[in-house]
């Protein structure tokens, strides 16, 4: 799931303080789940707002509507009928979500109110650890099921680099936990320690450009 | 708009929520031909050993056909029966498929936005149930 964080109020105000009328759009799908930008933090917000320029004595204009997915054209009617009478929109979606909210009303200025940081697995309530970087080239097959390019701090394919502590730290730092140390403990236990041997090639960093994705099984509908 | 929770129901909104989407929503409760075949592409449903309350048609029926059923009387309660429907018994993964032309994913999608008028919506640990609504 993504995962992300409000951003500091400040930031947010610097962004929309010349603007009147404001709408603080939720999102109801991964920004919900991880406690960032759903209803009920889009209410927080605009409370939040409304006090900072409250206090500024600036009369403004601050609604907010929550769609189900701000990455999916399906689910934008209910704000299509309404975002243009905004002078700006304020985002709480992942970066994608506000993406797709700019190039939809491209004549009205939008703005992030969260921070996209990583894609994640829920440690617990409101807990979050960043489990995996989108390569495109998953390795966990061969790793133990332990992501070195999102969990060894040098990102090493080919490891481990030597500078690993005794307790199983890194030598970058005493709480980082050495991938390769893990990947090593895995692979002993499930009796298949000769993969960590195997030398894998230099990855190609196709993730430094925009990806696409057709599953086999929609590609007659959209290749001719 | 805050609304709390708690609260009771602004019937005046629900009902202009309700009207504003009324033809679009009634054509597709009047269009089911109840045939069954959206459950089959409901993996929920699926995954649920193919338990009646997760086929999309049900889902639609109990709360938008609801909705439109009470209209002017829509109350806490039932915006919280369909809570459970639309939110636990649906990922809004848009894999239904209806042979009728149904969209499934936009009625609930409005189920949700009305219950969400009314502050009705899933909200973390506060129902006791963290997590476990998706």
């Amino acid at each position: 799931m993504i995962i992300a964080e409000r951003k500091p109020l400040p930031e947010i105000v610097d962004k929309v303080k010349r603007y009147r009328k404001i709408l603080n759009i939720g999102c109801g799908g991964c920004v919900s789940i991880c406690l960032a930008g759903g209803q009920k933090e889009a209410l927080e917000l605009n409370v939040e707002l409304a006090e900072a320029f409250g206090l500024q004595d600036v009369p403004i204009q601050l609604d907010t509507l929550t769609i189900e997915r701000q990455c999916n054209p399906n689910f934008f009617e209910p704000l299509d009928q309404v975002a243009r009478e905004y002078e700006c929109l304020l985002t709480m979606a992942c970066g994608a979500g506000v993406q797709f909210v700019a190039e939809r009303y491209q004549e009205i200025p939008v703005f992030p109110a969260v921070n996209t940081v990583f894609v994640g697995v829920d440690r617990d309530l409101g807990w979050y650890e960043e489990n995996c970087r989108t390569c495109g080239e998953c390795m966990l097959g061969e790793t133990g099921g332990v992501c070195p390019v999102t969990r060894c701090s040098k990102s090493l394919f080919n490891g481990p680099c030597g500078g690993t502590r005794f307790d199983g730290a890194c030598e970058v730092a005493t709480d980082i936990p050495c991938a390769w140390f893990e990947i090593h403990r895995r692979l002993k236990l499930q009796g298949r320690l000769e993969e960590i041997t195997k030398i894998r090639p230099a990855r190609d960093w196709e993730n430094q450009t925009v990806r696409h994705l057709i599953q086999p099984s929609c590609q007659k509908r959209y290749l001719k | 708009m805050v609304v709390d929770p708690a609260g009771a129901v602004n019937r005046e909104q629900v009902k202009q929520i309700l009207e504003r989407n009324q033809a679009k929503m009634k054509y597709y409760l009047s269009h089911c031909a109840h045939c069954a075949l959206c459950a089959e592409s409901c993996f929920l449903y699926q995954a649920h050993d193919r338990d009646p309350q997760y086929m999309p048609a049900y889902k639609v029926i109990h709360s938008v056909g609801e909705l439109y059923r009470k209209k002017d009387k829509v109350d806490r309660a039932l915006l919280l029966r369909i809570k459970r429907i639309v939110w636990k018994n649906c990922a809004l993964c848009q894999r239904c498929y209806c042979p009728m032309g149904v969209s499934v994913p936009s009625m609930i999608a409005f189920a949700r936005m009305v219950c969400r008028s009314q502050g009705v919506y899933p909200q973390g640990d506060a129902e006791g149930e963290p997590e476990s609504w998706l």
